[in-house]
Formats: C-alpha cells, sequence, structure tokens
C-alpha cells in the first residue's frame, strides 16, 4: 500500500488519515500528527484538531460567519445534555473522560426533558445519539447500551462550563439503576 | 407567356434598377457597422466598437445630428486613422449622412436601419441564433394567423424556415461528428430545446390547416424540423456519453442530469467523485449553545428560574470590596490637617499656594463636604474675588468648617 511513495512523512499521513476518519482514537504509545492535540482517557488517545489561539468555532459567531450547517441543532444539543446528565456525574471535574452511563437511562432523561410522546421521543434521540457519536461528541457502545463523553468534549474551555453545569444540575435525575438491563437496544 | 411579361425581363426598366437600388441601400445600412469597406466585412471587433459608440451618440445627440468634430470627440478612444477609416466607410455605405444633402454640410444623422441590423448582430452572437429562431416563429405564428396573410407568403415563410432548420441540423450533426472540445464549446448554441420543436410543429400545422395546397412546403419543414430534433438528440447522446468524466454541470441541461442521477447505476454515481477527499468539519456544540438549547426547548414542567447568573465566565469577587473605611480615614485626616485644631478656615487661605497641590486640596475638600459620614463642610459665598495677579485668577470666598465633634 505504502511502498511505493515512502518520501512522505508518516506524521502527515497521520495527520490526513486523522481528518478524514473524524474523530479517530490511536494507542495512547502513539504520538500525535502535528496540528492535533490528543484527548486521553489513559489508554487510547483520540485525535482532535486544535485551534488557532486556543479559540473554538464558537468564534464564528462572532465574526457572523455561518457555523457548520446542522439539522435540528437544538434537538442534538438536548441528547447531548440528557447524556451528559448521566455520564457527567461528578460535575466539578471536567466533562472528559467521564464514565460510562446505560443508553437507556439517557432516553429516559431525555424523554422526561421533552414534551410529548415519550417512545417517539425515544427515538428520536437514539438517532441523535448516533450522530453525536459519529462526530465525536459521544462515544456510543450500542452493543453493551453504554455512552460516554466523547473526546471532542475534551476541548471546552475550563471557563465557559459554568452555565452547563447548572443546567445538569436542574435536569430530571436519571433513574437508579438496580439491576443494569442493557437488553432494549437490540439493533 | 405574354409578351409584355417577356420585355419585362428582358430590359430592366430605370424603375427596377430603382427598386433593386432601394433594396441595396437597406442591406447596405444594415450591415454597415459590420463593413470593413465597401466591399468586406470587418476583420477587427473593435472596428464594431467604434461603429457601436458612434451610432449610441447620435442617439444621444437627437435630431440636431452631430458635426465631425463631436464625432471624433466621442471616438477619441480610437485613433484617428481608425475612426476616419470607419467614418469613411460609414458614410459610404449610408449608415451616417449628412442632415441636408449638399457640399460642406457640417451635421450629420445616423441611420435607423444601422442600429437595427447592429442589436441583430450583437444578439446573434451572443446564442447563434437560438432566440432567433425562437423570435421567427412566434412572428411566422401571427403572420400565419393574420387574415391579410396570402398562401404565397405563408409557402415562402415555410420554406425559409425549412431551410433554416435543414442547415442548423447539418451544422450540429458536423460538429457531432467532430471532436468532443468543438461540440462542448459550440453545441449549447445549437442545439434546441424541446420548446423550439413544440414551437415550430404548432406553425406547421396551422399553416397546413389553414392552407391545405401547401402540403409540399410543409412536409418538407416537417421533415428540416424532425431532422433538427434527431441532430440535436444526438449531440445531445455524444455529449452525455464524454459527460460521465467531466464535472462541468453546465455542459447538459439540468434535465440531462436529473435524468442521468435517476437511471445511473451505484458505481457510476460513486465514479463521478473519484478522488476527492471529504473533510467536512464536525459540527460545534458550544457548551452556551447546549444550554440555550435545552432552555428554549419544549418542556413537560414549566421551566424552574434558573439563578441570575451571568453567561459570561464569573471572574469572582473583586478585590476592591467597595468598603469606604480607608477613604473616610484619610479624608479626615486631610480635613484636621487644614483645620489645625481651629473650627473654620478660609478657603483662599488654603488656596494660596501652588496651584497644582492646591487644587488637588480642594477636590479633596470637596469630598470632605460631600462625604455624608465626616462631620465638615464647605460654605461658599456670593462674591467673587478678582486677583490678575494669582494663579487661580479669580476664588470666590469660602469657609472650610467643622459641623460636629
Amino acid at each position: 500500500m505504502s511502498a511505493d511513495p515512502p518520501a512522505v512523512d508518516p506524521r502527515v499521513l497521520a495527520r490526513a488519515r486523522a481528518r478524514v476518519l473524524g474523530v479517530p482514537s490511536v494507542p495512547a504509545a502513539e504520538p500525535a500528527p502535528p496540528g492535533m492535540t490528543g484527548a486521553s482517557d489513559g489508554e487510547r488517545v483520540w485525535l482532535l484538531p486544535s485551534w488557532p489561539d486556543a479559540a473554538t468555532p464558537a468564534m464564528l459567531e462572532e465574526y457572523e460567519v455561518a457555523p457548520m450547517p446542522l439539522d435540528r441543532t437544538g434537538q442534538a444539543r438536548r441528547v447531548l445534555a440528557a447524556a451528559l446528565r448521566c455520564c457527567w456525574t461528578r460535575l466539578d471535574d471536567a466533562p472528559w473522560p467521564g464514565g460510562p452511563a446505560p443508553v437507556a437511562a439517557v432516553l429516559e432523561v431525555y424523554a422526561g426533558m421533552s414534551r410529548g410522546d415519550p417512545e417517539l421521543a425515544r427515538r428520536w434521540a437514539t438517532g441523535e445519539l448516533r450522530r453525536l457519536s459519529d462526530t465525536g461528541w459521544l462515544l456510543v457502545d450500542e452493543e453493551a447500551g453504554a455512552v460516554r463523553p466523547g473526546p471532542r468534549t475534551a476541548l471546552w474551555r475550563e471557563e465557559t462550563l459554568g452555565t452547563l453545569r447548572d443546567l445538569l444540575r436542574r435536569l430530571p435525575q436519571p433513574p437508579p439503576e438496580p439491576e443494569p438491563e442493557p437488553a432494549g437496544d437490540g439493533s | 407567356m405574354s409578351p409584355t411579361s417577356g420585355n419585362a425581363e428582358a430590359a430592366a426598366s430605370l424603375d427596377d434598377v430603382l427598386v433593386g437600388e432601394a433594396v441595396l441601400g437597406v442591406y447596405r445600412q444594415m450591415f454597415a457597422a459590420l463593413a470593413r469597406d465597401s466591399g468586406a466585412v470587418v476583420d477587427d471587433p473593435e472596428l464594431v466598437d467604434v461603429a457601436e459608440t458612434l451610432l449610441a451618440a447620435f442617439a444621444d445627440a437627437g435630431e440636431e445630428g452631430l458635426s465631425r468634430e463631436q464625432m471624433r470627440y466621442v471616438c477619441r478612444r480610437y485613433s484617428t486613422e481608425v475612426f476616419e477609416n470607419r467614418l469613411r466607410v460609414l458614410k459610404g455605405l449610408g449608415a451616417v449622412r449628412e442632415v441636408f444633402p449638399k457640399p460642406n454640410q457640417l451635421r450629420y444623422r445616423a441611420s435607423f436601419t444601422s442600429v437595427v441590423g447592429l442589436m441583430f448582430v450583437r444578439r446573434m452572437m451572443l446564442d447563434g441564433g437560438q432566440s432567433e429562431m425562437h423570435r421567427l416563429l412566434a412572428l411566422e405564428q401571427l403572420n400565419v394567423a393574420d387574415p391579410r396573410m396570402t398562401a404565397g407568403q405563408a409557402r415562402a415563410g415555410a420554406e425559409g424556415l425549412a431551410r433554416a432548420f435543414r442547415l442548423w441540423s447539418v451544422e450540429l450533426l458536423t460538429l457531432t461528428n467532430g471532436t468532443i472540445e468543438e461540440l462542448r464549446e459550440q453545441a449549447p448554441k445549437l442545439w434546441g430545446t424541446e420548446e423550439i420543436l413544440l414551437r415550430a410543429e404548432r406553425l406547421h400545422g396551422a399553416i397546413l390547416r389553414r392552407w391545405p395546397e401547401l402540403d409540399r412546403a410543409c412536409t418538407d419543414l416537417r421533415a428540416a424540423i424532425y431532422a433538427y430534433g434527431d441532430a440535436s438528440r444526438r449531440a445531445a447522446a455524444r455529449l452525455s456519453d464524454s459527460a460521465g468524466m467531466t464535472r462541468n454541470l453546465t455542459l447538459l441541461p439540468p434535465e440531462t442530469w436529473r435524468t442521468f442521477a435517476r437511471t445511473a447505476s451505484r458505481d457510476e454515481l460513486a465514479g463521478v467523485l473519484d478522488g476527492f477527499v471529504f473533510d467536512a468539519p464536525a459540527p460545534w456544540h458550544e457548551p452556551s449553545a447546549v444550554v440555550t438549547a435545552v432552555e428554549d426547548g419544549p418542556r413537560t414542567t414549566p421551566p424552574r428560574p434558573a439563578p441570575p447568573r451571568a453567561s459570561v465566565p464569573d471572574p469572582g469577587l473583586s478585590d476592591d470590596t467597595g468598603g469606604d473605611a480607608t477613604a473616610a480615614e484619610r479624608l479626615r485626616e486631610v480635613a484636621e490637617q487644614v483645620l489645625r485644631g481651629r473650627d473654620r478656615v478660609a478657603v483662599e487661605d488654603l488656596l494660596a499656594q501652588d496651584w497644582v497641590a492646591a487644587r488637588r486640596l480642594l477636590a479633596d475638600l470637596s469630598s470632605v463636604h460631600l462625604h455624608p459620614e465626616l462631620p465638615y463642610r464647605l460654605v461658599w459665598s456670593d462674591g467673587l474675588a478678582a486677583r490678575p495677579d494669582g494663579l487661580p485668577s479669580w476664588v470666590t470666598p469660602g469657609v472650610f468648617e467643622r459641623t460636629g465633634p
């Protein structure tokens, strides 16, 4: 595969791969390619783009530039909040790496947050969970039915988290999990 | 054949020559803008621009016309030689002529026919005559509906159109068999839309209904229309065969792309994006945006009000606690220093020193006066003492006094 062009810097290749694949994870021992920051949970490290001057894409709003278009942003963010309510249990710490929580609990919290048919809300939320997982905001393990904060949350700056912490304290409690039964999510 | 008509054919009368000359005059005026000299067509597009500039200037000038100097001024962008040459040709062909035909005439006017001819030429340049064809068809349709139209005119119209369609399809066919680049470049000007074919067929039907005896000319016209439709389709097919490899979406009409998208296999569709890498930025969810989304979202229970807190990062308590015990203490010291045990002291005495220091003292005394807890006050009189030599050159007499313990 890479036998013919040996001249390419492997770090450049790694960076290109990281950009194409989205948020790939590599063993923690591997170095991060230039221009990427790693969010590590101990064993693996997720490669994220690093912003110049520690600015986040929220800066786009200040410059009145349209951000990356996204369908139903409100719903995606509400699901993200519900997921964080379950996995970011120690609110005084940073959200990353957080801890795993059952997907069912997240759906329950989301259904409690929103109005209307709870069954429908759960289905919407499942879709949003997948999308958030695709973009690295959550790590969803569908087989185990577990969700944990995604590496992108590591890019949140500490001083912007105050209102989010307040919000999460006010969200409905996740249901207690006496018997973890993630059998509800077959496929 | 009557002998008279034989005679007329044999020797053209003076009247015939006059008629022919009038027709030629219109031809000459019409294409004067394109003439290089009275015998040839321009070989430099700039020459046409000169003519256009001149005609526009004539339009602005009104019935007065333009003198030679004015014409030269309008065309100052072009060299004298070019200008003179153009003027000579335009005059020779009758596009620009004297207001009155007499010697040493200084003012000129332009011919209307030349402007129309030039407009027509420009339009032909834009779309290669396709829209002209639309216009012709529409006009012809109107003519056919006109009760004054004769069968002879209808026949002439149908034959002209048939000829145009034939030539059109021949050109298109030649292109179709030529190189693909040329086809790409030229074909959009030439190939027909459904509309033009529809219109032509409607016209053909109208002629045939009104003058059934013209069926021969109509057959020719119909054949020409179909030939043109076939040529058009063949050119499109040739292009769309080669278009699989291109991403220039303007190459084909949108309908063709839609058909392609609907009928192509998955591999064909994916092949279009071969060699592309997608690196879209991931969506970003700012914490404050998450908070906003949750708070704006639909909810079952009435919202619990959040504690009042700024959405900007909270820097914590400031070091300046706002207590003014220290400030009050300092002001009291200042006041006691000024009074030096007395109960009242005149302000102008206090100010009898360097003004830079005195004004600071005055500011402090005003603060003492305004401080609600300090038992001192400033009392100003109504007078004003002018002191031309003093540094505050005027001063209002007043006292600073103690009001309490």
